[in-house]
């Protein structure tokens, strides 16, 4: 693509989701969602393809629809409301159709079938951002609106994601389906504490993201998209294949890593409600996805993958890709555990 | 439109059956409660007492407005078609590959253990060893636009191969649109789960595609379909040719897919893309050389591995002067 178009491309993204985050009014807000979807299209097409193009079109599909029911949404509080500030909503209708529409936006389950779509049909760093600053928008907008979504749907659309985000990524072998299942899982461990603690959201969301752009990162670096090629890293850069390990342990939400702080705080708040079983059932169903995790980091870094005779080996070749916050970023997805009582005071 | 598919192909024989009736068949609607109550009514016979064809015999003699049976059956059976039961085994069928498929899932990809399909270099992906595998086929020729061509499917000889043949002819229909014709084609079906949910083949591990073939030196070409969930790309394929040699000895043929090329609506692009393999729809046999007569490509297997020595990953590339979208 053209730098300059480039440049623009990613400047509208990121106004798109300045406008959203930081707008009072609806209207406002549903254009810079509206602006967020179709910034992001030619960014997933910066390589035509046929695949690219279905992905993009399903993308677009989706979230067209997903602000098409906004704007329903919006509609009606204005008709009962006679506003359009963006502050709790007291419409019960309303409510449930903003709360499903950021569901589809987000890819919460049962809206969850475009998530692996998409991302499988894109380059990785479309799937970077679509994994990771795409869910900035809704999310901004479902924090303001936590007094007034529907505790019953929010609940079950979270548990959903977390079962059907470490189900159905456990036979998987492509990384990038491996990685949409992930974020599915890890949006449904955000919404579950919305309605309780919406400042562990954002939490949950910042170390989010932060592994999941230092896991892209990583894959990007070794241009591996399956399995298959990420367990004949280990010749090719050795520290990157513990890295890449570490990032997958964190992910899984294993101590003393950054990924259990934000399991760790939400457990403990639902905890703090009086509710049981929901994070005991979470914890269980996290357990799907730190399955598959582990034996990513099995095959890639524990072991020595068996192969054929000719294959053992691949020539290391001096790095030629820039990843300039890839250290920081690696540093801050595994290290932060112990100052959690600084970042819980700081949210 | 399964079920009018299992409706019309694939009837429940029973020696006793009850008179369908309306009542009985509350998923048909009116059409096929129709179709129930009346077209198939057969004399129910006593299984294997009276001689079902000397009865047919007396029923013909004494009674003409009354239906006979047409199909020729054995004296000993007399079939009896139930669509009510036909319908509960359907549907019990697709629940117990539900079943199935639930519990492949917790076993591994494709119902088996992760590390087996990783360690996987060669995989055989259709063999025809007997007329279920020949079920998993389509043939179709120019026929369905009004041609002359044909194409048939049996299995070879002892049941260890599949025999393409027919007759190809490119005279062109008589339709007053069509100016050229000439094709006969043996597409794989696209693979089902239950409920007829559309699956694919994944075939990311693997670079080249294995054919064990036995042609009569006409050049076939190999068409793969990727799976979609759009409209617009039910004609893209992606194609190479496959060269015959003819005569008694068979002939093993690889084609990496890296040198499959990119073709839209029967039209080779200027813009070429490389074929993913992780989604994999169907894969096809088209002869449209234009030379009329008959043809056969008789078929062991095929199957796709990997080939350590090929390292190439696509071999067009796109040009600048021709798809100036693609350098932007």
């Amino acid at each position: 693509m053209n730098p300059f178009i480039y440049i623009i491309v990613l400047m509208t993204l990121i106004l798109s989701t300045t406008i959203v985050t930081t707008s009072s009014h609806w209207l406002f807000a549903w254009i810079g969602l509206e602006m967020n979807t179709m910034a992001i299209i030619p960014i997933m097409m910066k390589n035509p393809s046929p695949r690219a193009t279905e992905a993009s079109t399903k993308y677009f599909l989706t979230q067209t629809t997903a602000s098409a029911l906004l704007m329903l949404a919006i509609i009606i509080n204005l008709m009962y409301s006679g506003q359009w500030t963006i502050m709790k909503v007291l419409n019960p209708t309303a409510s449930t159709l903003m709360t499903t529409a950021l569901a589809i936006k987000l890819g919460l389950s049962p809206f969850h079938f475009w998530v692996p779509e998409v991302t499988q049909g894109i380059p990785l760093s479309a799937g970077l951002i679509l994994l990771t600053w795409q869910k900035l928008a809704p999310i901004s907008i479902l924090y303001q609106i936590s007094p007034s979504v529907n505790l019953h749907l929010m609940l079950t659309m979270s548990m959903l994601s977390i079962l059907i985000g470490g189900w159905a990524g456990l036979n998987q072998t492509q990384l990038r389906k491996i990685m949409a299942y992930s974020s599915i899982t890890h949006m449904g461990w955000m919404t579950t504490i919305l309605p309780y603690n919406p400042t562990l959201t954002l939490l949950n969301l910042m170390i989010y993201i932060m592994m999941t752009f230092a896991m892209f990162m990583l894959l990007i670096l070794n241009s591996t998209t399956t399995t298959l090629s990420l367990t004949q890293t280990w010749n090719m850069m050795p520290t990157i294949t513990i890295l890449i390990m570490l990032m997958l342990l964190s992910m899984g939400g294993l101590p003393p890593l950054t990924g259990f702080m934000p399991k760790w705080m939400i457990i403990q708040e639902l905890t703090k409600n009086d509710i049981l079983t929901l994070p005991t059932l979470m914890t269980l169903t996290a357990l799907l996805n730190l399955y598959f995790y582990m034996r990513l980091a099995y095959s890639t870094t524990l072991t020595l993958f068996p192969s054929i005779n000719n294959m053992k080996m691949k020539w290391q070749f001096y790095p030629t890709k820039r990843m300039t916050l890839l250290p920081t970023a690696i540093v801050l997805s595994t290290m932060l555990l112990p100052i959690t009582p600084m970042l819980s005071i700081l949210m | 439109m399964a079920l009018v598919h299992k409706l019309l192909n694939g009837t429940y024989i029973l020696r006793k059956c009850p008179k369908p009736s309306v009542a009985s068949c509350p998923f048909l609607g009116t059409r096929f409660a129709d179709y129930c109550s009346s077209s198939l009514e057969k004399p129910v016979a006593a299984p294997g007492k009276a001689s079902s064809q000397r009865k047919t015999e007396g029923n013909l003699e004494g009674h003409h407005q009354r239906e006979v049976a047409l199909d020729i059956t054995s004296p000993e059976d007399k079939p009896e078609v139930s669509f009510d039961k036909a319908i509960k085994e359907e549907i019990k069928d697709h629940f117990r590959r539900l079943k199935d498929d639930i519990v492949n899932h917790w076993i591994g990809p494709e119902g088996r253990p992760l590390h087996e399909v990783l360690m996987e270099q060669a995989k055989v992906v259709w063999q025809f060893r007997g007329k279920e595998d020949l079920d998993k086929w389509i043939v179709t020729s120019d026929k369905t636009i009004g041609g002359r061509s044909e194409v048939f499917l049996k299995m070879g000889r002892s049941n260890q191969s599949a025999l393409l043949y027919g007759t190809l002819s490119s005279e062109a229909p008589q339709d007053g649109e069509s100016g050229r014709s000439g094709y006969c084609a043996m597409i794989s079906k696209i693979p089902r789960g239950p409920f007829e949910r559309k699956r694919f083949y994944d075939w990311s591990q693997f670079n080249t595609l294995y054919l064990r073939v036995r042609g009569d030196g006409r050049p076939w070409m190999v068409n793969i379909r990727e799976d979609t969930d759009i409209i617009q790309r039910k004609d893209q394929m992606y194609s190479y040719f496959m060269f015959t040699r003819g005569g008694p000895y068979w002939q093993e043929v690889k084609i990496p897919f890296s040198k499959f090329f990119f073709s839209n609506q029967g039209r080779i692009r200027d813009a070429q893309y490389q074929l993913l393999l992780d989604k994999i729809s169907s894969i096809g046999f088209t002869l449209a050389d234009k030379v009329d007569g008959p043809f056969f490509l008789e078929i062991d297997f095929i199957g796709v591995f990997t080939d350590p020595a090929h390292t190439e990953e696509f071999a067009y590339e796109n040009s600048p002067e021709l798809n100036p979208r693609l350098f932007k």
